[in-house]
């Protein structure tokens, strides 16, 4: 029994996060397998869960503006191997926890120390770590692992949350893409926010905001289409010249999906900044602007007039053109077939002789 | 008809016709068996449901799909004991308002809903159904959107076809007191009241399949198996396929599923080229067989462009009997083309069923677009 979605909440007191020049830089190709920023949208809808964005080519560092952060579900972030999208996740993380929610990630492509590498003390010790990086299989059965392998971690995580405000951070869902069936990490994606709906108390306590980072080179076009259409807000990083971008489409349910375009950085700090344009000395390749398609232009006649031609039709008299107050009476139903009127205009070679009305026949 | 009592002798014959002599009527036939004007309602000839109509082509029993304009496209309405299949738009923001629609119109005629979904339950699917325009209401609002739509042609006097100045120059509006198609407001919700009023029924699939068994390919996935037999109950229960005879008046059930073939119905042909691709397709055949030998309709909506198999989409419009397509503008590059400024995307008529009949049901025009106006969704053809 779903509660209904939770309103989505106000972030008004998110604080804007400074970013230095940091990030941007991309790493080579070859490297690491998930540097990628992830965007974390939140986007307004409580009760859906975001998945995760995808790798994209670049790093973007998303940060939304607070009027328009959404609440509850989260987006997936798209990172690529040049962009990195694990920093923006971590900035997004420590956003949550300043702002006093409760944070669980689930780790699998890093290991622990890594991750909470960045974070202060403070932070990191209101972070909520599952681990499966370490010990996936439970091999070493030292009885702390989560049961279940991954779907079953991901349904240990939700009922392990407590009513009230809640990021799920997923280091990488391309890591639980690889090791179950689509379908059924949809499916649990979605069941983690409706027991958790279930579980709170009223419409303002079901905030759960889920992030993802995908990874969008190693998965196809079907994987990647599922998750999206499951997120709420997608944000997939990108970038020209070191500077890193942020492409958001925050989905709305009764609303066009307002596309934007972000530029940011994170800082060493994890904090995120935002900026306004592209920098100025990277537009290797801007835009071309798309021309506006003109329906005539591909014709074989001319449908266009010149200004003589124009002048030349508007001053012709058509043939039936009727002097207005014979438009009107016309026009006005008349009294009935009873009287009926003959209307009389002379033309122009008309020539009315009213002594000698035949005088104009050749007789 | 007064007679019949009189003509004993001609009772035990076979024949329909009866003498009667010296009586007052006008002619000597009588119509043997039962009144048309008894009492017994249920023997009247003509079954008249609320909310059908008979098609003008061929007398098929029609229902409205919530959209007098898609009506009209798709030949008067949608025939009773057929699959109506909406392929989504890329963000699911049309199709889903096309889906409440439909449930709209069952909710306003009376009849049963049944709703499917995986993603969101019922109950709020229900409540968030938009609220049919009144009729003193759609007048006012059509003369208020075609004064704002002329107001910049009006001064333009035509010199050659003058006499048409005096035509009312709006688009036909909604007929009041219409039994069949209603017009709703998109920006309103319905009222409370008509919701509880109506008699409806929802599949929330997480709730209903409660393992992920381990199926072998080419068999149903397990939601797919639960709905069908969910609506079979409810198809045997209530009698709409004629099992109890009923001595109220007759129905029609509406069933909507939504976002059927997406991954949280645990299939995968979203996911994979090479999933269990014959799940999805005897799941249509399976409801097909079963909507045919009922009284009820069927809205589907799927998310074609999400399935990776191409082969797949083709054989779903197949077993579909009516398969329109929606295309929206949003993010594509024909957003920005100034032939589609005023309209929200194009929808596609893609398959029309040729139900008891040699000859399609189309029309001529294949350029539609749609556009959704603050209140109301139009369809209109697309003129060069």
């Amino acid at each position: 029994m779903g509660a209904g979605r939770g309103k989505p909440r106000a972030l008004p007191t998110r604080p804007q996060y400074r970013a230095s020049a940091e990030g941007g830089s991309g790493a080579d190709p070859g490297g690491e397998a998930g540097p990628a920023w992830s965007g974390v949208g939140g986007a307004g809808d409580v009760s859906r869960p975001r998945v995760s964005g995808r790798r994209t080519g670049a790093c973007g560092l998303l940060p939304l503006p607070p009027t328009t952060a959404p609440n509850g579900s989260s987006g997936p972030s798209r990172d690529s191997v040049e962009w990195e999208g694990r920093s923006l996740l971590k900035a997004l993380i420590k956003k949550a926890a300043l702002g006093g929610e409760q944070v669980h990630i689930l780790g699998c492509e890093v290991s622990e120390e890594e991750f909470r590498a960045g974070f202060d003390s403070s932070i990191n010790s209101r972070l909520v770590y599952y681990d499966l990086f370490r010990d996936p299989l439970n091999w070493a059965q030292t009885g702390e692992a989560l049961p279940g392998g991954p779907l079953g971690a991901l349904q240990a995580m939700c009922k392990r949350t407590d009513p009230g405000p809640v990021t799920v951070a997923l280091d990488s869902l391309s890591w639980l893409l690889l090791r179950l069936p689509c379908a059924a990490l949809c499916q649990a994606l979605c069941a983690m926010s409706r027991q958790h709906a279930c579980r709170g108390g009223g419409p303002a306590a079901e905030q759960l905001c889920v992030l993802g980072l995908l990874h969008r080179e190693l998965h196809g076009p079907g994987p990647t289409g599922a998750l999206s259409s499951l997120a709420q807000t997608e944000v997939t990083l990108g970038g020209t010249a070191g500077q890193a971008s942020a492409h958001i489409l925050c989905r709305r349910p009764r609303q066009r999906p307002p596309l934007e375009t972000l530029w940011f950085s994170v800082l060493p700090d994890l904090s995120l900044d935002l900026q306004g344009g592209p920098p100025l000395e990277s537009q290797p390749h801007p835009d071309p602007h798309t021309p506006q398609v003109e329906p005539a232009s591909h014709l074989t006649f001319n449908l266009h007039l010149s200004k003589r031609e124009r002048e030349a039709k508007d001053s012709l008299t058509l043939p039936f053109q009727f002097s207005s107050e014979k438009q009107q009476a016309l026009l006005r139903p008349g009294p009935g077939p009873a009287t009926s009127r003959i209307f009389y205009e002379p033309d122009a070679f008309d020539d009315l002789d009213p002594e000698d009305p035949d005088g104009d026949l050749d007789v | 008809m007064a007679a019949a009592a009189t003509c004993g002798t001609g009772a035990g014959s076979t024949g329909s016709m009866v003498a009667a002599g010296g009586k007052n009527n006008v002619t000597s036939f009588q119509r043997r068996g039962p009144r048309a004007s008894g009492s017994d309602s249920s023997y009247s000839r003509l079954v008249s449901i609320a909310g059908t109509r008979p098609s003008v082509r061929n007398g098929q029993l029609l229902v409205s799909t919530g959209l007098p304009a898609l009506d009209q496209l798709l030949g008067g309405g949608l025939a009773v004991g057929t699959v109506l299949l909406i392929e989504e738009d890329k963000y699911n923001i049309y199709s889903s308002l096309l889906f409440k629609y439909f449930l709209a119109e069952g909710i306003i005629n009376g009849h049963t809903l049944l709703v499917a979904s995986a993603k969101e339950d019922p109950a709020d699917i229900l409540q968030e159904l938009p609220a049919p325009l009144l009729d003193d209401n759609v007048k006012k609002d059509f003369d208020e959107d075609a004064c704002n739509h002329k107001t910049a042609e009006s001064n333009i006097k035509m010199k050659i076809a003058w006499r048409y100045q005096l035509l009312p120059k709006m688009e036909a509006g909604p007929v009041s007191s219409s039994r069949f198609g209603h017009y709703y407001d998109a920006s309103k919700k319905m009222p409370q009241e008509l919701i509880e009023a109506s008699k409806w029924h929802g599949f929330f699939s997480p709730e209903k399949s409660s393992s992920t068994l381990n199926i072998e390919p080419c068999s149903l996935t397990h939601g797919y198996i639960k709905l069908l037999q969910f609506i079979q109950n409810i198809i045997y229960e209530e009698g709409f396929d004629g099992s109890n005879p009923q001595k109220k008046q007759k129905n029609i059930l509406r069933i909507g599923i939504q976002n059927l073939g997406s991954p949280l119905w645990g299939d995968d042909i979203c996911c994979t080229e090479n999933g269990n691709s014959h799940s999805l397709t005897k799941f249509l055949y399976v409801l097909r067989g079963l909507l045919r030998t009922s009284l009820s309709a069927c809205m589907i909506t799927m998310p074609t462009h999400l399935i990776q198999n191409k082969a797949i989409i083709s054989r779903v419009t197949n077993l579909s009997d009516t398969v329109v397509g929606l295309e929206s503008f949003i993010g594509s590059e024909r957003e920005t083309n100034p032939l589609y400024k005023d309209y929200h995307g194009l929808i596609h008529i893609r398959q029309i069923p040729r139900l008891n009949n040699l000859i399609y049901d189309v029309s001529d025009v294949k350029d539609l677009a749609f556009k959704l106006k603050k209140k109301l969704f139009t369809i209109e053809k697309r003129v060069e």
